[in-house]
């Protein structure tokens, strides 16, 4: 599903930070709506007054994703009153690879010549080609970039090894589209955990429901609530306190899942649960198995539960979509958990009777 | 002192006092400064008591001292301990105003003098840090919540509830107080009247309620023998009017409060009763045979109505199941609902691309060629136009930049130009010094009056000794005196010696009496001189000529008036 860059390029941005201490949006194409542009100021670092330097931060906001290299500058003839600038890109796809690349070489076209005007020849070339020359006689291939490679670039082994069978409560919260929220001081450990927490429900190849950077303001806690089921990722350690704002608690500092009292019904986890438990951590320990594959183990399992969910389903009228039958459910007489599961499984996969 | 009232009269100037540049001390204020800064400083202690003072000498007389006698009243009100009156303020002194001054602007509340010394985390109104945006949370969602309109018990879904905390606070308090206070009401009348503990009480009257409920139905109910006519006993309609309104169905003395209660319950309250009150009368009905034995009656009552709870709570049990259901399928159509419009939306956008591309579709080849072309000028115009842009945008971004440089030097040297002399770090270790002095010369008078002591001792033992002496010799010489005639001269020089010597130490001591009195009187002198009685004099001989004028003229207008 190779979408045009057309499609998916949104916006490029440059914020600069100079002598006087002000960080300052000096320049962007085709426009940013002032709201974007406060949240794109308190997403890259140069806000901040602790002064750490994120070299590249990602986040996604009302559907739309932006990605900010931030470099520091140092004795360039071109740039005399700058001491920092980042370049925010706006995309409606998740590759950060991909941008990562790009906004790079966008970062060194911008040191060299200090003026925008040969950035936004690159950022043309990209995005009527596809194609733009970077610096050091190389080139930049947007199609070198493919978004199932992004899907698959985080690491599903480190995750099982650092929360073991825990790791089957993200899965189930995952699975039942439930809100998780992950906490961390910081922003690139958070980054490299929340992204690959998708790939646990495979089956969907769903990202959108990824906010890997979200700070605790009106406007981004509004726009989030406005999602059913997400993974949010927090670098204030106060988020703990908003149980209105998660199903799921994850301290990833402390290595520490809570789940909040209000789904702790529809969570109840039973013998299924261990089982799945049992297979992800087996699979992950395995050191001949890559990531890849252990994330099609996983999927394999999934689709077993969903086939059996398809079993229970029937087409009845009015209906395009197969319903589930409550009776079926209750004749097959599984443990009460997983029952409980299955049933708001088939909730979160709009297999109910409406 | 330079530096004493430099500090002084800074604290005035923040205040809000116009103290003019050329004052540097306290000597050089003159009255109307002096009061423009007591009331200033007044209002900033105590609004209530420095409003109705006008900071502004008025040029009479009169009101001058009118004002100044309210402004030492108000300054005594405040605590001051020294002498203050209208002569504080209109004919001062240097130190008395000095002493005034200080006191008030002690007074003053801190940030109104040096705001960097407000040390942080003491004021607990206004504290940073974690307990204190935790108060200012907490006391932001109960305004919230009291925002919110009460809505009463009944009528609140469990999302008002958990926002009607403060008014749900209160009413379960109120309606633990108010069942307390019925209890004790009870309890203190009826209760102890009838000598009996409390739960035989509470158990009595348990089953006195549950005979009177069932007595109307017991007697409207017609006697059983007459045969099995289930019909009209189990009429809703006769039930109603056996428990109908105003309780004249039935030998209910308090019928009024169960019919009360039938009414204020919700609608189908009625309906569910009437179900209840059938199932207990058909219970009722069989065992009210040829038997007509009330104990087992009893019993198969209760077993009815434990079979009436068991089916309401499977009842209730289905309906929970239900409601879940019905929240995961509302769930769940929202989801759709969000996933139908976000498709709808990319569905439009391909839908107008490919609308397009259709149109061109004829044509492939030619089209294809020019859209590049169209493409690629443009980019090229796009980057043409960047570069304009460019063009303005630099020159301007440089300029901002500039004058913010500008802006933050200026602020920088107006901080520079701050009085040097208000530096903490100097008076410190002024003070310190101060201190230091202050302890040697504690220890100096200590010693000294270690010595008095010491010496005051001696003199006391010395005049003691010499006392003694005396009279031993005195005794000696006068027995002999009598007798042998250089005796008795002997015991005369002794006497005038004696004399003498006494006079001697009189005096000695009445020199020292008066030298401290000297150096009283001087002090009150130097005291006298710095008060400038004789301008004052002036300034108060020419206040009162000015106020005999004003008595005249005022007298003058009422005779004519």
């Amino acid at each position: 599903m190779a979408e045009p860059e057309a499609q998916l390029l949104r916006a490029v941005g440059l914020i600069e930070k100079d002598t006087n201490g002000d960080a300052l949006w000096v320049w962007c194409y085709p426009s940013v709506t002032a709201e974007l542009r406060t949240l794109l100021l308190r997403k890259c670092c140069l806000t901040d007054e602790n002064k750490l330097l994120h070299t590249f931060v990602f986040g996604q906001y009302k559907r739309s994703w932006f990605y900010i290299t931030t470099v520091e500058v140092q004795d360039s003839p071109a740039l005399k009153k700058v001491t920092h600038f980042s370049i925010v890109l706006m995309a409606k796809d998740f590759n950060p690879e991909k941008y990562a690349a790009f906004t790079r070489i966008l970062c060194r076209i911008y040191l060299k010549h200090g003026s925008p005007v040969k950035m936004m020849e690159s950022y043309i070339a990209v995005l009527t080609k596809g194609i733009c020359q970077s610096e050091e006689n190389g080139s930049f291939l947007s199609k070198d970039f493919d978004a199932r490679k992004a899907y698959l670039a985080g690491s599903i082994k480190d995750i099982v090894s650092q929360f073991g069978m825990e790791t089957v409560i993200l899965y189930t919260a995952l699975m039942l589209k439930k809100r998780i929220v992950v906490y961390h001081p910081r922003i690139e450990a958070i980054q490299e955990f929340t992204r690959t927490l998708p790939a646990l429900v495979w089956h969907r190849q769903d990202w959108s429901i990824l906010h890997s950077y979200v700070h605790l303001n009106e406007e981004e806690l509004e726009a989030l609530k406005a999602c059913t089921g997400y993974i949010a990722g927090f670098t204030d350690s106060e988020v703990s306190s908003r149980s209105d704002l998660y199903d799921v608690y994850v301290n990833l500092a402390d290595s520490e899942i809570t789940v909040s009292p209000v789904v702790k019904e529809a969570m109840t986890m039973g013998k299924l649960h261990k089982e799945i438990g049992q297979l992800i951590v087996q699979s992950a320990e395995d050191p001949d198995k890559s990531d890849s594959q252990v994330i099609k183990d996983i999927s394999l399992k999934t689709k077993e539960i969903l086939a059996t969910l398809a079993s229970l389903t029937e087409i009845s009228d009015g209906n395009e979509k197969p319903t589930l039958n409550a009776e079926a459910l209750k004749q097959k007489r599984f443990p009460p958990a997983t029952e409980n599961f299955l049933f708001h499984l088939a909730a979160a996969e709009q297999m109910l009777k409406i | 002192m330079e530096e004493v009232d430099k500090i002084l009269i800074h604290s005035l100037r923040q205040a809000g006092t116009a103290v003019p540049p050329e004052v540097q001390s306290v000597r050089d204020l003159t009255p109307e400064l002096v009061v423009e800064a007591a009331v200033r400083c007044l209002r900033a202690v105590r609004p209530a008591l420095g409003a109705p003072l006008s900071p502004l000498l008025p040029p009479g007389i009169s009101a001058r001292f009118r004002l100044a006698s309210d402004l030492a009243a108000a300054c005594q009100e405040l605590g001051f301990g020294g002498d203050v009156g209208y002569q504080t303020f209109l004919y001062s002194s240097e130190h008395d105003t000095r002493r005034l001054l200080l006191f008030l602007v002690e007074k003053l509340p801190r940030d109104e003098g040096e705001r960097g010394a407000e040390t942080p985390g003491t004021d607990l109104e206004e504290g940073s840090g974690k307990s204190g945006a935790l108060l200012r949370a907490i006391g932001a969602r109960i305004r919230e919540q009291l925002g919110t309109p009460w809505v009463p018990p009944v009528c609140r879904t469990p999302r008002l509830q958990r926002l009607q905390t403060p008014p749900a606070l209160l009413e379960t308090h109120a309606a633990q107080l108010s069942a307390r206070h019925d209890w004790e009401a009870e309890w203190g009348g009826p209760g102890l009247a009838s000598r009996l503990p409390p739960q035989e009480y509470l158990e009595r009257k348990r089953l006195r309620a549950r005979l009177r409920a069932l007595e109307p139905l017991r007697q409207a109910c017609p006697p059983h023998p007459q045969g099995p006519t289930p019909g009209p006993p189990l009429d809703p309609a006769w039930l109603q009017e056996a428990f109908g309104a105003g309780g004249a169905g039935g030998a209910l003395p308090k019928g009024s409060r169960f019919t009360r209660t039938q009414h204020l319950t919700h609608q189908q309250d009625p309906q569910v009763l009437l179900q209840q009150m059938q199932a207990a009368a058909e219970t009722l009905q069989p065992p009210k045979g040829p038997e007509e034995d009330p104990g087992s009656r009893q019993a198969s009552e209760e077993a009815a109505l434990e079979e009436t709870l068991a089916r309401l709570e499977a009842e209730i049990e289905g309906c929970r199941g239900e409601i879940r259901a019905a929240q995961l399928s509302l769930t769940q159509a929202e989801a759709e609902v969000r996933q139908c419009r976000g498709a709808l939306g990319g569905r439009e956008d391909a839908l107008r691309v490919k609308a397009r591309a259709v149109e061109l579709l004829p044509d492939a080849q030619n089209n294809m060629a020019k859209l590049q072309l169209v493409v690629e000028s443009s980019s090229r115009r796009i980057v043409s136009l960047a570069g304009q842009w460019e063009r303005h945008r630099g020159p301007l971004l440089a300029e901002y930049r500039q004058l913010r440089a500008l802006r933050d030097s200026a602020q920088v040297a107006e901080l520079e130009a701050l009085p040097r002399d208000v530096s903490r770090a100097v008076y410190t270790q002024r003070i310190l010094e101060i201190v230091g002095n202050i302890r040697k010369q504690k220890e100096e008078i200590g010693k000294i009056l270690e010595d008095t002591r010491a010496l005051q001792k001696e003199i006391n033992a010395l005049v003691g000794k010499l006392e003694r002496t005396f009279s031993v010799t005195d005794e000696l010489l006068f027995k002999d005196a009598k007798r042998d005639e250089v005796v008795r001269k002997a015991y005369k020089y002794l006497a005038a010696l004696h004399e003498n010597c006494a006079q001697l130490i009189r005096t000695i001591e009445d020199t020292g009496t008066i030298q401290r009195e000297i150096r009283d009187l001087e002090e009150q002198i130097e005291g006298e001189t710095s008060a400038k009685l004789p301008a004052s004099l002036e300034r108060i001989l020419s206040d009162c000529r000015a106020l005999r004028e004003e008595n005249a003229l005022l007298a003058a207008r009422a005779r004519h008036a």
